[in-house]
């Protein structure tokens, strides 16, 4: 196996935690408190995915759009239940108020879904595509390919729409930006709506391939936090570089020495990062540290 | 090799419910983690235990509580059970940190446990009150490595385990078992169970050119594994813990990836071998609209022995302990019988898959393989 080829693997496991870490910011952003539940609402997408696979028999690619359309809903959903109502009050509410959901989602797909790991829908049909010098399989692909459409998509609706601009003022000033009349609380919904709509596009790539379990939520919040550290805390690219960093570099470091130091590098290079740059790799955008 | 003797579920049932009636059934407490990170393995042992208690209504009746991950859950359970009254044993979880929190208060109440947790050393604390109806790793690792060597004929194996006190403690004795065996083992890392990506650590082990793949791993990250073990050449015969026994690891991956996949379990009851066993199996998929496995079933002939004790006029929890600790209990897995320590079960299988379906054929048997 070559290391071209384990990168690529790496790369597919981190643009699959890139759109987890976008979607992380921008609730972060939008709500200036962190969502705990963020992390279960990838979970609840590999679910999605495996129930929407279980009534029409598709390529996962195919769901895509039916899952990041009802994935969105249920963000808004998620922000009228764990955050509007305590908006205002101390982050540390909405922090209780996420946790709380998060272990709600997981208690309600064990109760659903059962407590046994489950395969989502394969993307694209199986096999590996020869390179040549590299073999890579069409999952791998596909999830790099996916997730790259999916923040392109983002991107796009952040910086070329009249909703992103508004959503990027509502989450910069939100005092200025109501004084200018742009619905903040609908801002922030939609936030909630697209950070979801990630969260479950990331659950359902990560489905087929590496399978989804009702108690992976904090592993994937884990590292949505790292990679919004090492990014820096509220820079929506600096954290999807960070996590496409964390793939890579997980997958390497397991190839070149232990597996196990690959965990223990990684949380290792995160303290040297703050050490030396405080506000990540790439500098803060949101003014607090939740 | 001796096979195990089996007892009808019928004869047992119509047995137990011949007994003659108590006042009231008494109660019997199930707390097992039905949520958290062990919640597949926990309702199994839930399964098997409310299946056995359905054959005797008269005689006992389930409290279940779910322990969750946490050892203070577990106890929170436990004293709440306990408050209610006395009762006769406990049907008590399979995660071992839990039962380690447990141990002590069982011996300060004088209530024996009944448990299908693997955890070496639960049995090796000299508690009396402590009684486990899944063959330890002890038992389950001298089958794995013997049957490596001996069937395999392998000399080399690569050995990928979990960094979890599960994982750790398996890997000892599966070092211990091949060193006895004389085999050398060419390579072993630990894996922590988040872990997504097992191409670079298979990629370590093939380099190191080993004539088998010995797992001892949980059972998402062994699904993992072989899925992505499927995907590479040159990979040897991989030989699994029990987690590949279990039919939710198999419905994750396809009959194909499969193919010549073997693991030791105490017992696989979807793979049948005999009719009791799959009259069992029957009765379990109406009850429970799913697929048994081996800690169902070893639940099952744990709460089947207690049940037997109450039947034979054990009413205490005192003359329950002593009824397990003394004596033998022909299950449907196999013999149970106390070694003094509260390790009731000491057979092991080997099953393999074909690659045509996802039920896997009993290839050996081992009684007491560790001698």
């Amino acid at each position: 196996m070559s290391a071209l080829q384990l990168a690529a693997d790496g790369l597919a496991l981190g643009a699959a935690y890139a759109l987890v870490a976008a979607g992380f910011v921008l609730a972060l952003n939008a709500s200036r408190a962190v969502n705990f539940a963020h992390g279960d609402t990838v979970m609840a997408g590999g679910f999605l995915s495996v129930a929407l696979a279980g009534v029409l028999p598709v390529p996962g690619i195919a769901l895509l759009p039916l899952v990041l359309g009802l994935m969105a809903l249920f963000g808004v959903a998620l922000a009228a239940v764990a955050y509007f109502p305590l908006r205002g009050r101390p982050p540390v509410a909405v922090f209780v108020s996420t946790i709380a959901a998060g272990i709600v989602l997981q208690n309600a797909a064990t109760a659903w879904f059962g407590a046994a790991p489950r395969a989502g829908p394969p993307l694209v049909g199986g096999g590996a595509i020869e390179l040549g010098f590299a073999v890579l399989p069409r999952q791998s692909a596909a999830m790099i390919a996916a997730a790259g459409l999916v923040y392109l998509g983002l991107r796009t609706l952040l910086t070329r729409t009249q909703t992103g601009r508004r959503l990027r003022a509502a989450a910069q000033d939100p005092g200025m930006a109501e004084a200018l009349g742009i619905p903040v609380a609908a801002m922030t919904a939609i936030s909630f709506a697209i950070a979801a709509a990630l969260a479950g596009a990331a659950g359902l790539l990560l489905s087929n391939s590496f399978f989804v379990t009702p108690a992976e939520g904090g592993n994937f919040m884990l590292k949505a936090y790292i990679a919004a550290a090492i990014g820096g805390w509220g820079r929506l690219h600096g954290a999807a570089l960070g996590a496409l960093m964390i793939g890579v570099f997980e997958t390497a470091v397991a190839a070149a020495f232990w597996q196990i130091w690959a965990e223990a590098l990684l949380y290792t290079a995160l303290l040297l990062i703050l050490l030396f740059r405080p506000s990540g790799l790439f500098g803060e955008a949101a003014g607090t540290r939740a | 090799m001796r096979a195990p003797r089996l007892i009808s579920v019928s004869c047992i049932a119509a047995a137990v419910a011949a007994a003659p009636a108590l006042a009231e059934p008494q109660r019997l407490p199930v707390l097992v983690p039905i949520t958290g990170f062990l919640a597949l393995e926990g309702t199994s042992q839930r399964n098997g235990a409310l299946l056995a208690l359905k054959t005797a209504p008269g005689l006992a009746a389930a409290e279940v509580q779910d322990t969750a991950a946490a050892p203070e859950t577990a106890v929170n359970a436990f004293e709440k059970a306990l408050s209610a009254g006395p009762v006769p044993a406990v049907v008590a979880p399979m995660l071992g940190t839990q039962m380690l929190a447990l141990l002590p208060l069982a011996a300060e109440r004088k209530v024996p446990l009944v448990t299908v947790s693997g955890t070496a050393q639960l049995t090796e604390m000299g508690n009396p009150y402590v009684f486990r109806f899944f063959p330890g790793d002890a038992v389950v690792k001298a089958a794995h490595a013997r049957y490596v060597v001996e069937e395999l004929k392998a000399r080399r194996p690569a050995v990928i385990y979990q960094t979890t006190a599960y994982g750790q403690s398996g890997r000892q004795m599966l070092a211990d078992a091949f060193n006895r065996l004389g085999a050398t083992v060419a390579f072993e890392e630990g894996v922590a169970p988040a872990v997504k990506d097992y191409r670079p650590v298979l990629a370590k082990a093939l380099e190191a050119r080993p004539d088998a793949l010995v797992l001892h791993l949980h059972a998402g990250p062994t699904a993992l594994l072989i899925r992505q073990a499927a995907g590479m050449t040159g990979v040897p015969r991989i030989v699994a813990g029990s987690a590949m026994h279990q039919p939710a690891t198999a419905a994750l991956l396809e009959p194909a990836e499969l193919k010549g996949v073997c693991a030791e379990t105490g017992s696989s009851p979807i793979s049948g071998g005999s009719k009791d066993i799959e009259d069992w199996t029957a009765l379990y998929r109406k009850e429970f609209a799913a697929e048994p496995d081996a800690f169902a079933l070893g639940q099952y002939d744990g709460a089947m022995m207690v049940l037997a004790a109450l039947k034979s006029g054990a009413r205490t929890p005192a003359a329950v302990r002593d009824y397990l600790a003394t004596r033998t209990h022909r299950g449907l897995a196999m013999s149970y019988r106390s070694d003094g320590k509260g390790n009731m079960a000491h057979d092991a299988l080997i099953v393999c898959f074909d690659g045509k379906d996802r039920t896997p054929r009993i290839v050996k048997r081992y009684s007491a393989p560790a001698g």
